[in-house]
C-alpha cells in the first residue's frame, strides 16, 4: 500500500527525455487552441486568408505559451491512492491515510460531533477556505479552515435548510423556516428574501451573481444579489423537491423532481431548456462535474446514473442509493447514503466509474450532505450528529489560480476582486446550454407569416402609439387645429406606411408565384414549343 | 466614260474604216476558234494586225488629245484600267465574261504590249458592238463597203487607215521627255533606265571600277525598304511598349503593396513629432511678421509701458472704487422701483381677473364718465371723441345695424310686436333708440356752450337716474345671489376625500370666512341700497369718480374691527346690531358705494385677512380645531378595537386553521416531498414550543407500509406521463395544423355538396401542414431520445448574444466560428500575444497628415514582420527615398 498524497509538494521531475516533453507539450498546447482552426484552404477569400493565418499564429503561439507555463509554472501534481498487490483502494481506511501523509494533511481528518443541532449543511467557498455550515435547528457557523478557527458561529432559532456562501466569504445566504436570509460573516443579517418563500435548497451563480433557490411549492426563484433584483421566478411544475445543483459549466440549474425528471433552468426561460425522465422513481441527489458533460443522478429506485449532457445519454448505471452526490474538481464522485460514504473514480479517464474509496461513518449518522473541499483532498460529510471531514487522496485540484481563487487570499486582494468580479459580471441571458455558441451565427428561424389578424392588430397598435405621441406646442401660425390634426393625420399615416408596404410586397409576390406555376405548369414535352419570350 | 462616249460616237460617225475593222475582228476571233477560217486570210491578219492596232490606239490619242492634256498624261492608263475593274458599270457584265474566258485569247494578250492594248481596244470595240446593236446593219454596210475597196484596189484595209495613222503617231508629247514626264515606253515599263545604263558612260572614267564593285555589292544584298507603317499600327505598337514598361514600372510596388496588405496591422508615421501640445506653448513663439504686428509688440514690450503698467495698476484700480454708500443707495432705489412695479403689476394682474359682468359694465360707464369730464376739460379729447362719434354715426347711417335688420329682429318683426313678451319689445325699442342715437346729427365742435351745456345736463341727468335705477337694481341681485350661495355652502360633502377630518376643518374654516364675506357684502349692499334710498337724485350730481379712496380706509377699519369680533363672538347674533351701526356710518361716509367698490372692498378683505390677522385666524382654528381631534380619537379609538378584534378573529381562524395538518393529496408522486414536509413542520413545532434541548432523537424512522408500497410503485406510470408531457410539449412548440372544418351550413346547399365533403385544397393545405410538423419534428435535438424534452424556444432576450448574419469578410459559418473560438483577452493569453491579438488595424496619431506611400525594397517572400522592426525600417527607408525619381501613390494602393 502506498500513499501519494501530494498538496502543494513538488514532485520529484523524473528527468524525461526531450521528446516526452514536447509530446505533452503537445497535448496541452491542444488543449489550450480550444479546437481546430478552420480549413483555409477552401477559402476563397485571399484577404481573409492571410488575416485568418495571421490570427491562427498567434492563437498558436499563445496556446504554446500557455502550455509552457503550465508546464513549468504548476508544478503540483495530484496524488491518489495505489493499492499494492490484491489490496483494493476501497478497503484502505483513513487511519492508514492518517498515518501516512504529513501533519498539514491529517489536520484534515476530524469529526466535529454537536448532536443537538444537526442534521448539517455545509457550504465552501470558491477557494476552499471558508466554510460555512448550517444546522436544521438553527446553528449557523463560518469557519476558516486554514486554522480551523471558527470566524462567527450564531443562532438563528429557526429551522435551516441550506446555507450558501455569495461570491465571497464576507455573505452567505441561509434558507430559514420561512424565508431567506443573507448574513454576513459578523451574523448580522443583511436581507430578508421574502419573494422567495420558504426555500428548501439555495445556490449562488458566481460569474453572474444570482441567487437561485427552490422553495417549498417547487418554484425557481433567481435573484440578482448585485441589484436586488429578481431576476426570474418561474413555477416548475413538477411538485416539490429540495435537490438543487447549479451545472459549474454554463450555469443551468438542474433540479430533480420527483417523477424521476431532471429539469434544467436558465433565469430567462419560464419553461425547462431540458427535461429528462432520469429515474424510475423520486430523483433524491443530483450532481454535475465541473467540465459540465457530466451528470449523475440518483433515484429512489437505487440506481446511480452517469449522463453524457452533449449527448443526453446514459453513460453509466451504478446500482445503489445516494442522498446526496458531489463531484470533485478533479472528477471524483461521492455518494452517500445513512452513514455510509463512497467515492467512484475513473482513472481510465473513459468515464468509467469504479469503486475507489468509502467510508463508514459511527452507526446511527444520518448523512445529508457530502461535499469536496476545493483545492483540497477533503472531504466533508455534513450529518446528523455535526460535521467531519475526510481525506479522498486525488480528489482537489492541487494548482490553484490566484486570479480563479485564491486560498491565500488577503483582504485586500479580496476587495480587488470583489471588484473585479462585480465588473466581469455575466447577464443573466447568457446562461445557455452551451455557452461556447455565444458569438456564432444564429438564423432567426423562418416564422410563419403572421395571419391576417395579427398583422392588423399590430398595425392597430402602432397606429394608436403615433396618435399617443404628444404633439409639440408650436408657434402662433403654426399651432392651429388643422394643422394639429394633419400632423396627426400624417404620423398615423408614417405609422401605417410600412405595414402597407409589406402587404404589397406579399400582394405582389404571390402574384409573381402563380406567374411562375402556370409557366412551370407546361408538360416537359411541349415546352420545346413554347414561345420564347422576346428578350429586349 | 466621257472618253468613250465620245469615242463611240466618233466611231460610228466620224471613220467608216474604223468601224469595219472593229466589224472584222470579232469574225477574225471567232474563225480562230472555228476551223473555217481560211489561212491565207488569217496571215494576213497576222501581218496586219499589229500596225493599224497600234495605229488605233494612235488615232484615239490624236482625237482625244486636247481632252487629254487637261487630264494629265498619267490618266491614259488608267481609262483602260477603269473599265477592267470593273468601276465602269456601263458595260454589260456579262459580256465581259464571254471575251474574257477564252484563254488562248489571254495567253495572247499576255506576249506583247501592245496586244495588250489590243486586246482591250477589242473588248472595247466589242462592248461597243455589243452595245450598238441597232447600228450593226451600218457596220455591215462598212464592212460591205471595206471589201469593195479592197477588191477594187487590190489593197490590204490597212492601206486605207494606216496613212492616217501614221500622221498621227508623229505628234506624240506636248512636253518634253524627262524625269517628270516619262515617255510612254517608261511608263509602260519597256524602257526603263538601269542602273547599268546609267553606269555605262561612266565606264572608263576613274572610280568607275569601285562605283560597278559597290553597285554588285548593293545588287547581291538587295535590302528593300519598306514603306513606313501607317500612323495608327505605330501608335498602337508605341502604346504597347509604353504598357509594357509600365507594367514594369508598377510590379516592383507590388511586394510593398502587397506587404501593407497583409500586414494585419499598418502603422503610420509613428514617430512624427507633433510639436506644440498647449495653447501657451503656441503663444511663446509667435514672432510678429506684419508692420501692424510689430508696431504692437514694440508697444507691448516696452519697458517704460511695462514699468508704468506694474507702477499704476493699483491706482488704475483705485480709480474704479464706488463709495458703499453709493452702492447702497442705487440698490435700494432699484429695490424701490421693482417693488413699485411688482406692486402695480400684481394690481393689475387682479384687476384684470375679476370676471363680473357688472363690475365690467360700470367700469366701463366710468370711464366713459371720466371721458365726458376730460372733453370739458380737454379740447382736444373732446375733438378725439367727436371724431369718434362721427365715425359710428357714419358706421351706423352705412350699415343700419341697429335699425331692425338683424336676422332676429326681422324674425321678431315678422311675427308681430305684440305677440312678443316684454323683454323682447324692450329690446327692439332698444335697438331703434340706439339707432337714433348713433344717427343723430352732432353739434359741431364749434357750437355755443349754452346748448350743448343745458344738452349735457340733460344726458347726465338721464344716465344719472338710470345709473341709480340699474345700481339699486344691481345691488339687490348681488345681495340676493350671496344669500343664495351662503345659504348653499352649508352642505358638506358626506364622502370622498372631503369627508376626512381636516378636510372638514378646512371647509368650515373657509365656510367661516366666505360666510363674513358674504354678511359683509350683503350689509354693503343694504348700506348702499339705503343710503341710495336717502340720498335721492340730487346728491347724485356731487359724487365724483375719485371718491374711493376715503371709503377704502373705512371700510377696512370696519372689517378689522368686524372680523375680530367676529373671532371673538363667534357668529353671535349681536353682530346684526353692530353692521347697523357701522352701516349707518357707512352710509354718512359713503355717497356713492358702487358694486365696484364693493367687490374690491372683498378682495382687500381677503388679502387683509389674510395678511394681517392670522394670530386671530389661528385662534379661531384652533377653536374649530378643538372639537375635531377628539373626533378623530374616537375614530381612531374605535379603530383600532375593531382592529383588534379582527386581529382576535384572525388568530381564531389560524388556529382554527392550523390544527387540521395539510392532508395529502392523493397522487402519489409527490409523497416524498410532502413526507419531508410534515417533517418540517414537525422540527418548527419543536421550535416554537421552545424544546431546543431535548435531547439527540432519531431522526431516521422506518416509513409505514403503505408508503413503502406507494414509494416502490412510484415509478410505474412515470414513463407514460413523460410520454404525456413530451406530446404536449412538442404540440406546443409545434402546433398541430387544425383540422379542415368548414362553416356549418356552408358548403351542405345540396345533397351533392354534403355528398363531396371538404374541398380538395383544404384537405392538401391540412396535409402539407402535417407534413411541414413532421419534418420539424424530426428535426428536434430531442427526436430520437424518448426520454428527453429539448426546449426549442427561441430566448428572446439571448438572441442579442448570437449574429443574425456572418460578417462581412467570412462566407462560411464555420470558419466564422473557428476563427471567434479562441478568446483574446488578457486572463487567456499571456502578455506576448496579447498586443498582436488586439492591436487595431490602423495605427496612427490624431492630428498626423498620412504620407503617400513610398518606394522601398520588400522582399516579397519574407514574412510579416515585428511591429517595432518594421516600423523603424520603414522610416529609415523614407529618408532615403528614390532619388529624383519621384511617382506618387496614394494610400489607396494600400486597400
Amino acid at each position: 500500500m502506498g500513499v501519494e498524497q501530494e498538496n502543494g509538494t513538488p514532485t520529484e521531475m523524473v528527468p524525461a527525455s526531450e521528446q516526452d516533453i514536447s509530446d505533452e507539450l503537445d497535448v496541452k498546447v491542444k488543449k489550450y487552441l480550444r479546437g481546430e482552426g478552420a480549413n483555409l484552404e477552401a477559402l476563397q477569400d485571399k484577404k481573409l486568408k492571410g488575416q485568418l493565418v495571421i490570427r491562427e499564429e498567434l492563437y498558436g503561439k499563445s496556446a504554446k505559451a500557455a502550455a509552457k507555463a503550465e508546464k513549468w509554472l504548476m508544478p503540483s501534481e495530484g496524488g491518489y491512492l495505489e493499492a499494492e498487490g490484491i489490496e483494493k483502494t476501497w478497503r484502505i481506511k483513513q487511519e492508514s491515510i492518517a498515518r501516512e501523509v504529513d501533519i498539514l494533511s491529517s489536520k484534515n481528518q476530524y469529526d466535529i460531533v454537536l448532536p443537538e443541532l444537526g442534521p448539517y449543511t455545509l457550504d465552501f467557498t470558491s477557494s476552499g477556505r471558508y466554510m460555512a455550515v448550517g444546522g436544521r435547528k438553527g446553528h449557523l457557523a463560518i469557519i476558516d479552515m486554514k486554522n480551523m478557527g471558527v470566524i462567527k458561529d450564531f443562532q438563528v432559532r429557526e429551522t435551516v435548510r441550506d446555507v450558501v456562501f455569495l461570491h465571497n466569504e464576507l455573505f452567505f445566504a441561509a434558507a430559514q423556516k420561512k424565508y431567506p436570509y443573507i448574513y454576513n460573516r459578523d451574523g448580522t443579517e443583511l436581507h430578508c428574501l421574502k419573494e422567495h418563500g420558504s426555500v428548501l435548497k439555495l445556490q449562488f451563480l458566481k460569474n453572474h451573481f444570482l441567487l437561485a433557490s427552490i422553495n417549498k411549492f417547487g418554484q425557481l426563484h433567481y435573484q440578482d444579489v448585485t441589484m436586488g433584483e429578481m431576476v426570474g421566478n418561474y413555477r416548475t411544475g413538477l411538485g416539490r423537491t429540495a435537490v438543487m445543483q447549479v451545472n459549474p459549466f454554463n450555469g443551468v440549474v438542474g433540479l430533480g423532481h420527483s417523477g424521476g425528471i431532471v429539469t434544467m433552468w436558465k433565469p430567462t426561460s419560464s419553461a425547462p431548456l431540458v427535461k429528462m425522465l432520469c429515474h424510475h422513481g423520486p430523483i433524491s441527489a443530483l450532481a454535475f462535474h465541473p467540465n459540465g458533460h457530466l451528470m449523475a443522478t440518483a433515484g429512489m429506485d437505487k440506481k446511480i446514473k452517469l449522463w453524457d449532457l452533449r449527448k443526453f445519454e446514459v453513460l453509466q448505471t451504478l446500482p445503489g442509493h445516494a442522498k446526496t452526490l458531489d463531484f470533485s474538481q478533479k472528477g471524483l464522485l461521492a455518494t452517500g447514503t445513512g452513514s455510509f460514504v463512497q467515492i467512484l473514480g475513473d482513472f481510465s479517464g473513459t468515464e468509467n466509474y469504479s469503486r475507489y474509496m468509502g467510508h463508514s461513518m459511527a452507526k446511527g449518522y444520518q448523512i445529508g450532505k457530502v461535499l469536496f473541499r476545493p483545492y483540497e483532498d477533503v472531504l466533508s460529510i455534513g450529518h446528523s450528529m455535526g460535521w467531519s471531514c475526510i481525506l479522498i487522496p486525488g480528489s482537489g485540484e492541487p494548482n490553484f489560480d490566484s486570479w480563479v481563487a485564491n486560498p491565500f487570499e488577503t483582504s485586500k486582494q479580496r476587495r480587488e476582486k470583489e471588484v473585479h468580479s462585480l465588473l466581469d459580471k455575466l447577464p443573466p441571458e447568457t446562461i445557455m446550454l452551451d455557452p461556447t455558441k455565444i458569438g456564432t451565427v444564429r438564423q432567426s428561424r423562418k416564422r410563419e407569416k403572421p395571419t391576417k389578424q395579427e398583422r392588423k392588430a399590430e398595425m392597430e397598435a402602432a397606429v394608436e402609439d403615433a396618435k399617443s405621441i404628444p404633439l409639440r406646442k408650436k408657434m402662433k401660425g403654426k399651432n392651429k387645429p388643422s394643422k394639429k390634426v394633419k400632423k396627426r393625420e400624417e404620423a398615423v399615416a408614417r405609422a401605417k406606411k410600412p405595414f402597407l408596404e409589406r402587404q404589397m410586397e406579399e400582394e405582389n409576390l404571390s402574384t409573381k408565384k402563380q406567374k411562375i406555376s402556370g409557366e412551370i405548369e407546361l408538360p416537359k414535352s411541349l415546352q420545346r414549343f413554347a414561345r420564347k419570350k422576346a428578350t429586349t | 466614260m466621257a472618253e468613250k462616249k465620245r469615242k463611240s460616237k466618233e466611231e460610228s460617225g466620224g471613220g467608216r474604216l474604223q468601224k469595219k475593222r472593229k466589224n472584222s475582228k470579232p469574225k477574225t476571233l471567232k474563225k480562230r476558234t472555228g476551223p473555217r477560217l481560211p489561212s491565207k486570210l488569217r496571215k494576213e491578219l497576222d501581218l496586219v494586225n499589229p500596225n493599224p492596232l497600234k495605229g488605233g490606239g494612235d488615232e484615239e490619242i490624236n482625237s482625244d488629245e486636247g481632252e487629254l492634256l487637261a487630264n494629265n498624261l498619267y490618266e491614259y492608263e488608267e481609262a483602260a484600267a477603269e473599265e477592267e475593274s470593273k468601276k465602269n458599270r456601263r458595260f454589260d457584265s456579262v459580256e465581259n465574261f464571254e471575251y474574257e474566258l477564252p484563254e488562248d485569247f489571254k495567253d495572247e494578250n499576255i506576249a506583247s504590249d501592245d496586244d495588250d492594248i489590243e486586246g482591250e481596244d477589242e473588248e472595247n470595240n466589242r462592248s461597243e458592238n455589243s452595245s450598238h446593236l441597232g447600228d450593226e446593219v451600218e457596220e455591215e454596210d462598212d464592212g460591205r463597203h471595206m471589201r469593195m475597196l479592197q477588191g477594187i484596189t487590190g489593197m490590204p484595209s490597212e492601206a486605207f487607215e494606216g496613212k492616217k495613222r501614221k500622221n498621227n503617231v508623229v505628234v506624240s508629247e506636248a512636253y518634253p521627255e524627262s524625269e517628270y514626264n516619262p515617255s510612254r515606253d517608261v511608263l509602260e515599263g519597256n524602257g526603263r533606265i538601269s542602273i547599268q545604263d546609267l553606269l555605262d558612260p561612266l565606264h572608263g572614267k576613274s572610280g568607275y571600277s569601285k562605283l560597278r564593285k559597290r553597285m554588285h555589292q548593293v545588287e547581291r544584298k538587295s535590302m528593300s525598304v519598306h514603306a513606313p507603317l501607317p500612323k495608327a499600327d505605330r501608335e498602337k505598337l508605341e502604346r504597347k511598349v509604353a504598357y509594357e514598361q509600365s507594367k514594369k514600372d508598377i510590379t516592383k510596388w507590388e511586394p510593398l503593396v502587397k506587404k501593407n496588405r497583409e500586414a494585419p496591422t499598418v502603422y503610420f508615421d509613428e514617430d512624427v513629432d507633433l510639436g506644440f501640445s498647449t495653447v501657451g506653448a503656441i503663444a511663446s513663439e509667435f514672432e510678429p511678421r506684419t508692420d501692424f504686428e510689430k508696431k504692437i509688440a514694440s508697444l507691448v514690450h516696452d519697458d517704460k509701458v511695462l514699468e508704468a503698467h506694474r507702477q499704476d495698476g493699483s491706482r488704475l484700480l483705485e480709480l474704479n472704487k464706488i463709495s458703499v454708500e453709493d452702492v447702497k443707495e442705487r440698490h435700494n432705489r432699484i429695490a424701490k422701483m421693482r417693488s413699485l412695479l411688482f406692486n402695480h403689476e400684481m394690481k393689475a394682474k387682479r384687476i384684470k381677473k375679476i370676471k363680473s359682468k357688472t363690475y365690467h359694465r360700470l367700469l366701463k360707464k366710468d370711464r366713459l364718465k371720466t371721458a365726458s369730464a376730460e372733453i370739458q376739460m380737454d379740447p382736444e379729447a373732446a375733438k378725439e371723441l367727436a371724431m369718434k362719434q362721427e365715425f359710428k354715426r357714419a358706421e351706423e347711417r352705412l350699415t343700419l345695424k341697429h335699425k331692425n335688420s338683424s336676422k332676429w329682429a326681422k324674425r321678431i318683426l315678422k311675427r308681430g310686436l305684440d305677440v312678443q313678451d316684454e323683454g323682447t319689445r324692450a329690446a327692439i325699442t332698444e335697438q331703434l333708440h340706439q339707432h337714433a342715437l348713433l344717427t343723430r346729427k352732432m353739434h359741431s365742435m364749434k357750437d355755443t356752450s349754452s346748448d350743448e351745456s343745458s344738452d349735457e345736463d340733460d344726458f347726465d341727468e338721464n344716465s344719472a337716474g338710470s345709473d341709480e335705477d340699474g345700481a339699486s337694481k344691481l345691488l339687490a341681485k348681488a345681495k340676493e345671489k350671496t344669500l343664495e350661495v351662503l345659504e348653499e355652502e352649508d352642505k358638506i360633502p358626506d364622502s370622498g376625500v372631503l369627508s376626512l377630518p381636516f378636510m372638514v376643518r378646512g371647509l368650515k374654516k373657509r365656510k367661516e370666512a366666505a360666510y363674513e364675506e358674504g354678511k359683509l357684502a350683503i350689509n354693503e349692499f343694504e348700506a348702499s341700497l339705503k343710503q341710495m334710498e336717502l340720498g335721492g337724485g340730487a346728491e347724485n350730481l356731487k359724487e365724483t369718480a375719485s371718491s374711493g379712496r376715503r371709503v377704502f380706509g373705512t371700510v377696512k377699519k370696519q372689517i378689522q374691527e368686524f372680523s375680530n369680533k367676529d373671532a371673538h363672538y363667534n357668529n353671535s347674533d349681536s353682530e346684526d346690531e353692530f353692521k347697523v351701526k357701522e352701516n349707518i356710518e357707512a352710509a354718512n361716509d359713503q355717497n356713492n358705494n358702487l358694486p365696484k367698490h364693493v367687490d374690491i372692498d372683498a378682495g382687500l378683505l381677503r388679502e387683509e385677512s389674510e395678511i394681517g390677522q392670522d394670530p386671530i385666524f389661528k385662534s379661531f382654528n384652533d377653536i374649530v380645531r378643538d372639537p375635531g381631534p377628539k373626533t378623530t380619537y374616537e375614530v381612531a379609538m374605535f379603530a383600532s378595537g375593531s382592529w383588534k378584534k379582527m386581529k382576535s378573529e384572525n388568530e381564531a381562524n389560524g388556529n382554527i386553521i392550523k390544527p387540521p395538518k395539510s392532508v395529502e393529496p392523493p397522487r402519489h408522486n409527490k409523497d416524498q416531498g410532502e413526507v419531508g414536509g410534515d417533517s418540517d413542520t414537525d422540527d418548527e413545532g419543536q421550535m416554537v414550543d421552545g424544546t431546543l434541548s431535548s435531547g439527540m432523537k432519531a431522526t431516521y424512522e422506518l416509513p409505514s407500509q403503505a408508503e413503502l408500497i406507494r414509494r416502490a410503485f412510484a415509478g410505474d406510470d412515470v414513463e407514460e406521463d413523460f410520454e404525456k408531457d413530451k406530446d404536449e410539449i412538442l404540440k406546443g412548440e409545434n402546433p398541430e395544423p387544425e383540422k379542415p372544418v368548414l362553416l356549418p351550413g356552408w358548403g351542405q346547399w345540396t345533397h351533392v355538396q354534403q355528398k363531396k365533403g371538404l374541398p380538395s385544397w383544404m384537405l392538401e393545405e391540412h396535409e402539407i401542414a402535417k407534413k411541414k410538423r413532421e419534418e420539424a419534428l424530426k428535426k428536434r435535438k430531442d427526436a430520437h431520445l424518448k426520454h428527453v424534452i429539448v426546449s426549442e424556444k427561441l430566448d428572446k432576450k439571448a438572441e442579442k448574444l448570437h449574429t443574425k448574419t456572418l460578417p462581412f469578410p467570412y462566407t462560411s459559418k464555420e470558419v466564422f466560428e473557428q476563427s471567434i473560438r479562441m478568446p483574446i483577452g488578457p486572463e487567456f493569453n499571456p502578455a506576448v500575444v496579447l498586443g498582436a491579438l488586439n492591436r487595431p488595424e490602423v495605427v496612427k496619431k490624431a492630428g498626423v497628415i498620412i504620407k503617400p506611400i513610398k518606394y522601398k525594397d520588400v522582399n516579397p517572400h519574407e514574412g510579416v514582420e515585428e511591429h517595432g522592426q518594421g516600423g523603424k525600417k520603414q522610416n529609415t527607408k523614407k529618408s532615403k527615398g528614390m532619388g529624383g525619381k519621384t511617382i506618387k501613390k496614394t494610400n489607396n494602393l494600400k486597400r
